[in-house]
């Protein structure tokens, strides 16, 4: 059976799960905030940035280091979930699918709702940066090209760590376990992001990105250039290791 | 004999475990903050323990608010999984004594959580501030006040899942709270009365501010009312089951 | 000729042993009832049939294949019903089936046939988490007919349904191997129910099997052993008593 049709089994599985509605929550309550709190944009406090790229870095910073992986550990529950809640894995292992494929799917099925959500806060972006516009007297709207650049970025940094949880989830079968290890390795990233080696700790990515590029529009607050060595391999090595572990373990303690 | 009972339904689920692992992920902190960054705290002015209570806290009580969540929602799916709570309801046992019961495991540990990290923070401060006089009296006072104004959270979120059947919702709406109230400012004295906000208040700031009787007050009264609210919700459930 | 046949297969967890040296024979175009009480090995001789669980000792071939080198190909020719309910709760029935359709790339007029064959067409369009336990073990039934399978596994599958359900299910599975010219390893823990479906039955008890061949075999077998036979029902628990009286083979209290 071909891999595409494949995630789209998946996706027909995920039906009627209101993970959309999970999924925009955060996003709205994330920049309502940000719309009120608009005008602060122009106390810069001696730091040298354009009251637009504030508020855009600012909005976003919540997101990269809370909310997206969050969203990512809330979806990869569901996910298993649907599986194990009716046995539904069982009926999947006793027809010939291949697990690794099935694995996979399940996981592209993962960084597509990732994906939704990005879209969803590129558009919220601009509706809250046109209202904050409107009541600011002040135009807030930032270049489509240089948004959508820094948001693609940023999901990308995303995918490494959406397969350290993916793993996570297959490998813990208790869910408030898998959800409690996810959330708690959130926390960290804060801290992780000032250490010299923040490169081996995924959750810290997007939120490393965010920070280079308000280093970019403001000079001195964090550094201005990604350092892709090494964290490039790296960041390659977690993902494929991760997705490696997943795929043999998935369905294992199905089939014991 | 609810606690004991209650105790005994948590068996195998992990409860413990997860808060005792909870509590040495947080403890954590401090010490490798210590290990990997000394320079950064012992030059600082002022008490050893309040730095390391500044430098730390922040994230030691965001992972003590997402354990309780976790709890809060364990304690209440092992209810509502498999119809345990059903069974319950048609034995004559009150329902609020079995909410209580809940209650009471949830503070402990979070007690035993927070005594873990203000050890730890001691400790710390021993080790590292060669001018540091161990006073037990400060380390019980703020373990006492922190362990005071975390209860409102824990109680906020066994409200929410003995609530919500689901516990994917009490848990979405948990990590959701969670998360809304950590981006709002934290110097707002408003603010700083709500669950999921409170704990990230320290002792020090609040002696400072003179506010520490005021949160306790507040904190106390939210947590026993969030508890009347729950109670009276769960009597109002029954009616129209 | 035989189209699944097992050599010693054993299942143990821990010391437990589930299944214990099974050698079963099953003939190719016959309906073979799968007989013994609840705990006897029955689900889980099946499930090592599907690669569900992972034989501890022993062999098996289904069509010739064997297992775990052709685990793929024994699929593509196996339709089951194991351990129901399994099914996604927030799909409605015709869209679970439709999942499975896509899975074996069968034309979409398939999941129509199979809903017709089980009798759900009316409930199609309702979610499966709200299914009755009958109707749940019919989306089961239809999930493992609908590739018209050359070889049917199903465990139980009258568990759960009304008298007249568990008639006209029967009815079905006993005209299988005429309509799609299949073969059906089926089990029950009533005799009196496999007595009505099967051609040829085994029994297991505490994973040994006490007994294969066809019924007639079972009645002179029991007479000679001087089990009762004028209720069929009673021999069978009379060799399921004497079995545990010698201690079933494996530790009984």
């Amino acid at each position: 059976m071909k891999f595409f049709s494949l995630v789209g089994v998946e996706l027909n599985k995920i039906r009627r799960s209101k993970i959309l509605l999970i999924l925009f929550a955060p996003v709205i309550l994330m920049w309502i905030p940000c719309v009120i709190n608009a005008g602060m944009n122009f106390d810069l406090r001696e730091i040298p940035i354009t009251p637009q790229n504030n508020f855009f870095i600012q909005g976003f910073m919540g997101m990269v280091w809370f909310m997206i992986p969050a969203s990512l550990i809330i979806c990869t529950v569901l996910l298993t979930q649907t599986e194990r809640s009716n046995k539904g894995i069982l009926k999947m292992l006793s027809l010939p699918v291949d697990t690794t494929k099935l694995c996979l799917a399940k996981f592209t099925v993962l960084i597509l709702l990732s994906l939704i959500q990005m879209a969803m806060t590129v558009g919220t972006y601009y509706i809250s940066a046109a209202i904050a516009s409107q009541l600011q007297d002040y135009n807030f709207i930032l270049e489509p090209l240089y948004v959508c650049r820094n948001v693609l970025g940023i999901y990308a940094g995303a995918i490494p760590m959406a397969a350290v949880f993916w793993m996570i989830s297959i490998l813990i079968h208790t869910p408030i376990f898998s959800v409690g290890i996810g959330l708690a390795s959130i926390v960290p990233s804060v801290f992780m992001i000032n250490t010299k080696i923040w490169f081996v700790y995924p959750m810290s990515y997007p939120f490393y990105l965010l920070m280079v590029e308000y280093g970019k529009a403001a000079e001195g607050v964090y550094e201005t250039q990604v350092a892709w060595l090494p964290w490039l391999p790296v960041a390659v090595g977690i993902t494929v290791i991760a997705l490696m572990v997943s795929c043999i373990r998935f369905g294992a303690a199905e089939r014991r | 004999m609810s606690l004991s009972l209650e105790m005994r339904k948590l068996k195998r689920t992990g409860y413990f475990f997860a808060f005792l692992a909870g509590g040495l992920l947080a403890s954590a902190f401090p010490l490798v903050n210590m290990l990997v960054r000394p320079e950064n705290f012992v030059s600082l002015p002022g008490d050893p323990f309040t730095i390391l209570v500044d430098a730390n806290w922040q994230m030691m009580a965001m992972l003590n608010i997402l354990i309780s969540i976790c709890g809060a929602c364990m304690m209440y799916h092992t209810e509502y999984a498999d119809n345990g709570m059903q069974k319950m309801e048609v034995l004559p046992v009150r329902p609020s004594s079995l909410f209580w019961g809940k209650f009471a495991i949830g503070s402990l540990v979070l007690a035993v959580m927070i005594l873990m990290e203000t050890s730890v923070l001691s400790g710390c401060a021993v080790h590292w501030f060669p001018a540091y006089q161990f006073d037990f009296l400060q380390v019980a006072k703020s373990a006492g006040f922190q362990w005071m104004v975390t209860l409102p959270t824990v109680m906020l979120m066994l409200v929410l899942s003995s609530a919500c059947r689901n516990m994917w919702v009490s848990l979405g709406i948990g990590v959701i709270l969670v998360f809304t109230l950590s981006i709002l400012p934290q110097d707002n004295l408003i603010l700083s009365f709500f669950p999921f906000s409170s704990p990230y208040q320290t002792f020090s700031t609040a002696v400072e501010k003179g506010r520490q009787f005021l949160l306790l007050g507040v904190c106390a009264v939210e947590t026993i009312g969030l508890g009347l609210v729950a109670l009276l919700y769960q009597r109002v459930r029954r009616w129209y089951q | 000729m035989n189209i699944i046949e097992t050599q010693n297969l054993t299942k143990s967890y821990g010391d437990f042993t589930a299944v214990s040296h099974l050698n079963l024979h099953i003939r190719k175009g016959s309906v073979y009832g799968f007989l013994g009480p609840n705990g006897a090995g029955k689900s889980t001789t099946m499930k090592m049939f599907l690669g569900l669980t992972h034989p501890t000792e022993g062999t098996f071939s289904i069509d010739g294949k064997t297992y775990p080198s052709d685990r793929m190909d024994i699929l593509k020719e196996v339709g089951s019903f194991i351990e129901a309910p399994a099914f996604y709760g927030n799909l409605t029935g015709e869209e679970n089936l439709d999942i499975i359709r896509k899975i074996l790339g069968l034309p979409k007029s398939s999941v129509k046939d199979a809903l017709e064959l089980v009798g759900l067409t009316q409930f199609r369009k309702r979610l499966a988490k709200k299914y009755s336990l009958g109707m749940k073990q019919r989306l089961g039934l239809a999930g493992a007919l609908i590739a018209r399978p050359p070889i049917l596994i199903l465990d139980e599958p009258t568990n759960g349904l009304d008298p007249v359900g568990i008639h006209e299910i029967r009815t079905l599975i006993k005209s299988l191997p005429r309509q799609f010219d299949c073969t059906v390893l089926v089990s029950s823990h009533l005799l009196s129910e496999v007595e009505l479906m099967a051609d040829d039955i085994g029994i297991l008890n505490h994973g040994r099997l006490l007994f294969e061949g066809t019924m007639e075999d079972l009645k002179s077998n029991a007479c000679a052993a001087g089990f009762p036979t004028d209720n069929l029902e009673d021999t069978f628990l009379a060799m399921i008593d004497e079995d545990n009286r010698k201690g079933g083979g494996t530790k009984c209290p």
